[in-house]
């Protein structure tokens, strides 16, 4: 299928199986939560109530850090110790063992996970921890012919930069016979999908994975060679040069171009709007031992997601501070402020208004929904690591069975019925059937609709569809 | 080896001698004391075997005070720590009390050249060890600690028995490991040139101790020395080694000096300088050794 | 700088011309205070002039009087961070009380503080990590040095081994350990945490050679007098080791662990960065990571810290050394 496809028949079979998939489902949820919306049933004592959790030093962990440091964990009975991970390898690992008992995850994680791609373990997610965070920063060498190939307008680059700019730059490297590459922070990280999205966007070839020939580099057939780097090396690696950009969250990016040692080009919302980024993952094991645990792990988020947000980001400048602590993020506040405070400085001195750079509990940023999963496995199909063509039912499955919208439900009726939000705030949970509405709002303009994830991706030109194999 | 059995029974010494050895040695074997018969040792060199003693007999009473002597290199040392067990001959033996010496072992005590205390231990504790070996459900705690007093103040160690090695003199520490052989009631009291690294002064006042506590004991002693004097002067036979390779032993000379003597009179006795004369004329005439 | 050519008196003061008392006292005043306080001066001077000229992405290499301020810094932080520990456990009773009121049922359990180890904490776990894996290595060394010392042939057969291990990089030996630990250390609350685990048996690891080498040493040198001493006392085999061979070898076998334990504290800060045990190695990671203005001048900080513990480290064996070791002659430096 190509671009003409985009709007879909709305009777088509695969639509009609979902609704009765998504019925079904919606009874399992509510014969748990009891019909009423409002008469909330009332959480338990925690059952377990020391709890370590692991983050990675970027800004988007802000919603653990606001929930300890605000007590929120303390208000539910729960004393969490925050860990700094050295690299998401190390942090998922972490979660498998049990040393640590959740963890601020790439939303990738707890899908691959269970689905067998990497690690293999059941892992959830009940709460999602942000909107957007990410942006492409390529070195100064790279933006300087990037940037005679991009319009520009009073003086500054039109945005969004398409990677079609890039591409010349990409083609003298071959011409002088050397690679093009790119760093991103885990193979099943947003950043590599989002990144891969832009480049084939522009008609680069981020390259394939195939792991039933056990290639997991993901660099067949590439024109640009991405690799992973741990977050908080980024700007380190491509002052050494070893990469000639990245995608990767803040303050990374920022830090750059604070170092005067790269330029950001595009920030992720401007590749999708409003894309979902982090999630808060757990095992099974673990919220299905401790369920009242997972459910005010919840409400301690949502309340610092949504402190995080309050009134316009009121509270975001005491956010910077807290997340520059070495304990948390540790960056300076200054670096951490450009993106926390609704600007985002692209080249030196192109400071840019960009209110919609991290959302943290707004345009209910924090609700775990199906078509956000969905969304990733397709992604992981198109470039190779899901090997197979699967069923849409397959995505479903896979979806409802990683994504937990159920505790969070349970999470935000207590807080509801404890007159700590309004229903207003959340989803309407009698409606809501866990996928967000079919959206064209990419940078290619394709339309993405969560119910159908195998339609979806015959519109690439650039990636596997239907049988196809590497 | 050759002496292949234990002595301890008179048919199997008998059996032994008639078809191994002479029968003067093997007489003697039955009467000895101590008895070293027809020993040679061989030592393994990069060039082939070497023999370091040929064919040495000896035949030592009880009580008797024996010198070794000979140019330095020829051996002696050998012969001691043979007897000590510390060598095994390559042929011939050892029989001591009719058992045949094949280790080491306290009946045999050694005072070495260089004191060989226990550099950590006082000069108490290193009585101590001995004696606690030696004496083990023997004695009680009680009765060591006396016996071990008795030893030290039988060398004159008394006053300084807590003291460590490295605060004594090399005369002192000397004293104490003679305490600490004698501290083992020894059959024979083995002696590599005791007094060699001393000074003149201190080696006269450890002979003079030795023959006091020689004289109360009466200890079998085989001493190895190259000072003549002190040879003539302590000991009852004086046995002169031949150099080597091959060392074995040249002649006996019997010292029948009367006891107890004095070194002061000794150096006008004329007995006493002819036998001093004898020895000399062994080592730099007969065994005369060209230093190059 | 004529001072310190010229007069350098010798200890015995054999000097021709007898040096008055005063002019004694001076010299030793200088060589005991002056000349290391000169030193550390000449030290400061170039640390500062070189520091102003090296501009890194983090801006300028922290100087002396940086550092300093940093050292205030922290300070400043830790007592800040203490009085968050004793908050975090007076909240603790407040909500145990609350709890207990509503819940008589439930037992009331004080949590461990939940805050970021200061660094007062960090260093604690250095020390413990590293001389609780100085102390395994040394268990292991020192028996199997005195195995080989005793025994020419042993010593023949593990010497290619030793010699083969000794060279080898804490940073080589770690993702095996780390694997390692992960397969066989499958507690789900383990009484000890992995990173430390890891640490430890690296810091053993490394720590293991130079104590086997030279226990073997001190062993197989142990005097051949020594030696038939203990054969005329027909000593057993466990008195022989007791009162010959462990006294006799105690000053090599000292040596080696001196070289262990120096060599265990540099290992360790490496092995605390990719262990991530959070001690002095893993602060110095962090800092790194953070990136943020302050990070070097915090790194300095560790680093000071890092040198001092190892200096104090070292002169406490050192003590130890010489109240054990029976050779009070021996001069030790």
């Amino acid at each position: 299928m190509s671009k003409h496809d985009k709007k879909q028949c709305p009777q088509n079979p695969n639509r009609r199986r979902f609704m009765q998939f998504s019925a079904a489902m919606g009874a399992a949820l509510g014969s748990g939560i009891g019909a009423p919306a409002f008469a909330a049933e009332k959480i338990g004592y925690p059952e377990k109530q020391q709890l370590t959790f692991g983050f990675i030093k970027l800004t988007d962990m802000a919603p653990l850090a606001i929930a300890y440091e605000k007590g929120y964990f303390e208000d539910e009975g729960l004393f969490v110790t925050l860990k700094a991970q050295s690299n998401w390898k190390v942090l998922l690992d972490g979660v498998v063992s049990g040393s640590l008992d959740g963890a601020h995850m790439l939303a990738g994680q707890p899908l691959a996970a269970t689905i067998g791609y990497g690690t293999k373990a059941h892992i959830v997610t009940p709460y999602s921890m942000d909107l957007n965070g990410n942006a492409i920063t390529v070195s100064n060498e790279v933006w300087k012919q990037m940037k005679t190939l991009v319009p520009h307008e009073n003086g500054r680059p039109v945005h969004p930069i398409d990677a079609d700019a890039m591409a010349p730059v990409v083609e003298q490297y071959k011409k002088q016979g050397k690679a093009f590459r790119m760093g991103m922070v885990f193979p099943v990280s947003t950043h590599n999908y989002y990144l891969r999205y832009w480049l084939a966007a522009g008609n680069l070839n981020p390259g394939f994975y195939n792991p039933l020939k056990g290639d997991v580099s993901g660099q067949l057939d590439a024109q640009v060679l991405l690799s992973v780097t741990p977050p908080p090396q980024m700007p380190s690696t491509l002052q050494a040069g070893t990469i000639d950009g990245y995608c990767v969250g803040e303050p990374w990016n920022e830090q750059a171009v604070f170092q005067g040692i790269g330029v950001p080009v595009i920030a992720d919302y401007e590749i999708w709007k409003n894309n979902p980024e982090k999630v808060f993952g757990m095992t099974a094991e673990f919220v299905h031992k401790y369920p009242n645990t997972a459910v005010r792990v919840v409400r301690a988020l949502i309340r610092a997601g949504y402190w995080l947000d309050e009134d316009n980001g009121k509270n975001r400048k005491e956010a910077v501070k807290i997340l520059s602590q070495p304990q948390y993020v540790g960056a300076d506040a200054k670096v951490i402020a450009m993106s926390m405070t609704g600007t985002f400085e692209y080249e030196k001195g192109d400071i840019r208004k960009a209110p919609d750079f991290n959302i943290f509990f707004r345009d209910n940023a924090t609700y775990p929904f199906y078509s956000d999963a969905i969304w990733f496995l397709t992604q992981m199909r198109r470039w190779g690591q899901i090997p197979k063509a699967q069923t849409d039912n397959w995505y479903f499955n896979v979806a409802k069975s990683v994504y937990r919208p159920d505790i969070y439900r349970k999470a935000a009726e207590s807080l509801i019925a404890d007159g700590m939000f309004k229903p207003s705030q959340f989803p309407d949970f009698k409606t809501e059937t866990g996928f967000k509405p079919a959206t064209d709002d990419f940078i290619d303009g394709i339309t993405y609709d969560g119910h159908h994830p195998n339609a979806y991706l015959e519109q690439f030109e650039i990636g596997l569809k239907g049988n196809e194999t590497v | 080896m050759n002496l292949k059995l234990i002595f301890n029974q008179e048919s199997a010494m008998e059996t032994v001698a008639q078809e191994e050895m002479p029968a003067e040695s093997s007489r003697a074997a039955e009467q000895a004391h101590l008895l070293m018969s027809q020993v040679s040792i061989d030592f393994p060199t990069p060039k082939g075997s070497f023999r370091a003693l040929d064919k040495i007999d000896l035949n030592i009473q009880r009580g008797e005070f024996v010198s070794l002597i000979g140019h330095s290199g020829c051996g002696k040392s050998t012969v001691l720590n043979i007897v000590a067990g510390l060598y095994q001959p390559t042929e011939g033996g050892v029989i001591l009390d009719g058992r045949e010496v094949t280790e080491p072992g306290p009946e045999r005590a050694v005072v070495f050249q260089n004191h060989s205390l226990l550099p950590w231990l006082t000069a108490y504790e290193n009585v101590a060890l001995a004696v606690k070996q030696v004496f083990k459900g023997k004695k009680s705690k009680a009765e060591m600690r006396e016996w071990i007093e008795h030893n030290l103040r039988l060398v004159h160690m008394d006053h300084a028995m807590h003291k460590r090695p490295d605060e004594i003199s090399g005369g002192m520490k000397q004293r104490v490991g003679i305490a600490r052989a004698l501290a083992m009631e020894p059959t024979v009291m083995l002696m590599d040139e005791p007094f060699g690294a001393l000074d003149a002064l201190t080696r006269a006042h450890l002979q003079d101790s030795l023959m006091e506590i020689q004289r109360e004991l009466k200890n079998t002693v085989i001493m190895i020395t190259h000072d003549v004097d002190e040879a003539v002067l302590l000991s009852d036979r004086i046995v002169m080694m031949t150099n080597g390779p091959a060392a074995t032993v040249g002649e006996v000379l019997d010292i029948d000096l009367p006891r107890p003597r004095d070194r002061l009179t000794m150096a006008d006795d004329a007995q006493y300088n002819h036998l001093r004369h004898e020895v000399l004329k062994f080592l730099y005439e007969k065994q005369r050794k060209d230093e190059t | 700088m004529k001072t310190l050519s010229l007069k350098w008196p010798s200890p015995s003061g054999s000097s021709a011309s007898k040096p008055s008392p005063v002019s004694t006292l001076i010299n030793r005043l200088m060589r005991g205070l002056g000349l290391p306080v000169l030193g550390i001066g000449a030290f400061l001077l170039i640390w500062s002039v070189a520091a102003s000229h090296i501009n890194t992405a983090l801006g300028k290499f922290p100087g002396p009087v940086a550092v300093g301020q940093q050292i205030v810094n922290m300070y400043e932080q830790y007592q800040h961070a203490e009085a968050k520990r004793a908050r975090f456990y007076q909240r603790q009773e407040k909500i145990n009380a609350q709890r207990v009121a509503q819940d008589p049922s439930y037992k009331p359990r004080i949590f461990p503080y939940t805050g970021p180890p200061t660094f007062i904490d960090r260093i604690k776990t250095s020390l413990i990590t590293v001389l609780s894996g100085f102390l395994l290595a040394s268990l292991i060394a020192i028996p199997v040095g005195i195995v080989l010392g005793l025994s020419a042939s042993m010593y023949a057969m593990a010497n290619p081994i030793i010699q083969l291990f000794k060279p080898v990089s804490p940073l080589a030996w770690l993702p095996l350990v780390t694997l390692v630990i992960a397969a066989v250390y499958t507690h789900v609350n383990p009484l000890f945490p992995k990173a430390y685990v890891v640490s430890m048996i690296t810091v053993m690891l490394c720590a293991l050679w130079p104590t086997i080498v030279n226990t073997a040493i001190g062993v197989a040198s142990i005097p051949q007098d020594l030696r038939n001493v203990s054969k005329v006392l027909r000593l057993g085999w466990f008195t022989y080791v007791r009162k010959i061979v462990l006294p006799s070898s105690l000053p090599m076998m000292f040596a080696g662990l001196r070289l262990s334990l120096s060599i265990s504290w540099m290992v360790l800060i490496a092995a605390e960065m990719l262990a991530q045990n959070p001690g002095l190695g893993m602060f110095v990671w962090d800092e790194f990571q953070n990136g943020s203005s302050q990070s070097l001048s915090r790194i300095m900080v560790a680093v000071i810290v890092i040198g001092l513990i190892g200096y104090l480290l070292d002169r406490t064996m050192l003590l130890l050394q010489r109240l054990i070791s029976w050779d009070k002659k021996a001069v030790l430096r």
